[in-house]
């Protein structure tokens, strides 16, 4: 299978299970809701090294906000649900709390999980904070020296999916970076998702394992490094000389399955010789994400 | 869903009436003989069944709405768990006492002690939301717990007197000592109020919750919200330090 030229692997992207909360930030402009998504956000881009993936899934108009002030939607995702929980306290309570003029909203007020989020952020107000319940939602309001920081006490948690992915398989690495560059663009409009690492693109894709350290969880992926095609057991075709990953993570698998057919049919330009995915044989991970089948509509 | 049962009043009402037993216990799963069947209490006639003052027309799905005037009709929603209720006219004393669930929404003026503690008792509306387009009489959300009283025009005096908790919203000019004895009540004054000697003032800031409770209540109940109240400014005054202290009066400023 070809589109414009480019080679569409017969393979598959494997997908793990998270768990996943949507976190609704308004400020009083959109310098601050970016500057607080921007930490909410940070160092989230692998729960191997960072406990969380996180990333902004879409700016909000304030006609689509509860305060009616600009906005933005982040997920933040974990492997357990106890983690997330932790992660959401810990997260929103440095850099969400800290930044000015934010308020903090639950994103998924219909999921039937919750986990207290406002109700162990209110200490902070030793005493001061105060609670309102707005039609059978509580919130917290913590003093601070600015006024006040308004919280949800509870945030909505579902079963997510997270590692969706590509490989973009390039003639060079400027056709590469292109090509990912486009192919963000085109999943960053996408509903229920986001891409976790920076700008979209990752460049360090990893095998499971080592081949030395025992201890370690993930290595580089020597299969698809251009420089050690020599060296090992190469998985490049003739001419690739770079290759990039897109790694998206979704509230379930046809948001994902939308997002990687916008991002493959972005990434199919002059310079990409081919499109592949990562996959551990299909014994890890539950979600399989079939190339063709995704550019398609019909199983392969 | 439907739009749920119309009441209409047969006849004026002449004489006072008190509906306090009308929408106890769970009420929206009654059906409408059941209702039909519950008393309401003529201060000179004695009980007769809610059916043979009011035509009951409509599904029973936890919605009811009166049409008729009901300005002598008192303890209309006391003790309310669920449901909605929508009153067309001006309704009597101690509408919505102790409400403690569900909506109450009154098109025209109330009577006196709307959503507030039964006399002798320590707690008033302990949830739920009582909405009153037009004015209410004085000790209206008095010595409530937890809810949300909104007032659409002018509130008498002592509106939230001895509030241990909960939430007040003033649209119009609060009457004298609103606010006194509250102990974690909060306010909202969008006219005219003078908060009582025992509230002291702190800042004047942007309250980010009542930008939510506000749009809120613009898109929910179509209350006259206006640009100038989401964006402006609230002068916060703590109190009543008589008592914990920890309440609030929130008075719109516009800067």
């Amino acid at each position: 299978m070809k589109i414009r030229g480019v080679f569409i692997e017969d393979t598959f992207a494997e997908a793990f299970t998270m768990r996943v909360a949507r976190i609704v930030i308004t400020a009083r402009s959109t310098r601050w809701v970016r500057a607080a998504a921007s930490k909410l956000t940070g160092f989230a881009t692998s729960v191997i090294g960072c406990k969380v993936e996180a990333g902004v899934e879409r700016e909000l108009p304030a006609s689509e906000t509860p305060d009616g002030r600009p906005g933005t939607s982040v997920l933040l995702m974990t492997m357990g649900k106890d983690d997330l929980a932790k992660r959401l306290i810990e997260r929103i309570g440095q850099t969400v709390l800290t930044c000015p003029t934010t308020a903090c909203y639950d994103g998924l007020p219909d999921a039937p999980d919750r986990v207290g989020v406002g109700s162990a952020l209110r200490f902070f107000g030793d005493g001061f904070q105060m609670s309102k319940v707005m039609a059978g939602v509580r919130y917290w309001r913590i003093p601070v020296m600015e006024g006040e920081f308004l919280v949800q006490e509870k945030f909505g948690m579902l079963k997510g999916v997270g590692g969706g992915n590509f490989l973009i398989l390039a003639r060079t690495a400027d056709a590469a970076l292109e090509a990912a560059e486009a192919a963000s663009d085109a999943m960053a409009a996408q509903p229920g998702t986001i891409l976790p690492f920076p700008g979209g693109v990752v460049r360090s894709g990893s095998k499971v394992g080592s081949r030395r350290i025992k201890s370690m969880i993930a290595s580089t992926n020597d299969a698809y490094c251009p420089t050690l095609r020599a060296v090992t057991k190469s998985a490049l075709p003739e001419g690739v000389n770079s290759v990039l990953e897109i790694v998206v993570n979704g509230v379930d698998a046809p948001s994902i399955a939308t997002s990687m057919r916008a991002g493959v049919d972005a990434a199919c330009r002059a310079g990409v010789i081919a499109i592949s995915a990562g996959n551990y044989g299909g014994k890890l991970g539950p979600h399989h994400f079939h190339l063709r089948e995704i550019m398609t509509g019909v199983p392969s | 869903m439907t739009d749920g049962t119309v009441a209409r009043l047969r006849d004026p009402l002449l004489q006072r009436a008190d509906f306090a037993d009308v929408f106890l216990g769970p009420w929206p799963s009654l059906a409408l003989r059941e209702l039909a069947e519950r008393p309401v209490y003529l201060e000179s006639d004695g009980p007769v069944p809610f059916g043979e003052m009011f035509e009951l027309k409509g599904e029973p799905n936890g919605r009811i709405r009166f049409i008729g005037d009901l300005a002598m009709a008192d303890r209309l929603g006391a003790g309310m768990t669920e449901g909605e209720v929508v009153v067309e006219s001006n309704l009597g004393n101690e509408a919505g006492l102790a409400l403690a669930g569900g909506t109450i929404v009154i098109e025209g003026d109330v009577g006196p002690r709307a959503g507030a503690a039964p006399l002798g008792f320590k707690r008033g509306m302990t949830g739920g939301e009582l909405i009153v387009r037009g004015s209410t009489g004085p000790g209206a959300g008095a010595a409530m717990r937890r809810g949300l009283l909104v007032v659409g025009k002018r509130a008498g005096d002592q509106t939230g007197i001895g509030m241990i908790a909960g939430t007040v919203v003033v649209f119009g000019a609060a009457g004298t000592d609103s606010g006194l004895w509250s102990k974690r009540g909060t306010v909202v004054a969008l006219g005219r109020i003078t908060p009582p000697p025992t509230y002291v003032y702190a800042c004047t800031y942007q309250p980010v919750h009542l930008r939510l409770l506000l749009t809120r209540l613009a898109a929910r109940y179509g209350l006259p919200v206006r640009p100038r109240h989401l964006k402006g400014f609230y002068r916060r005054y703590s109190g009543d330090m008589a008592e914990l202290g920890k309440g609030e009066i929130m008075t719109w400023a516009a800067k």
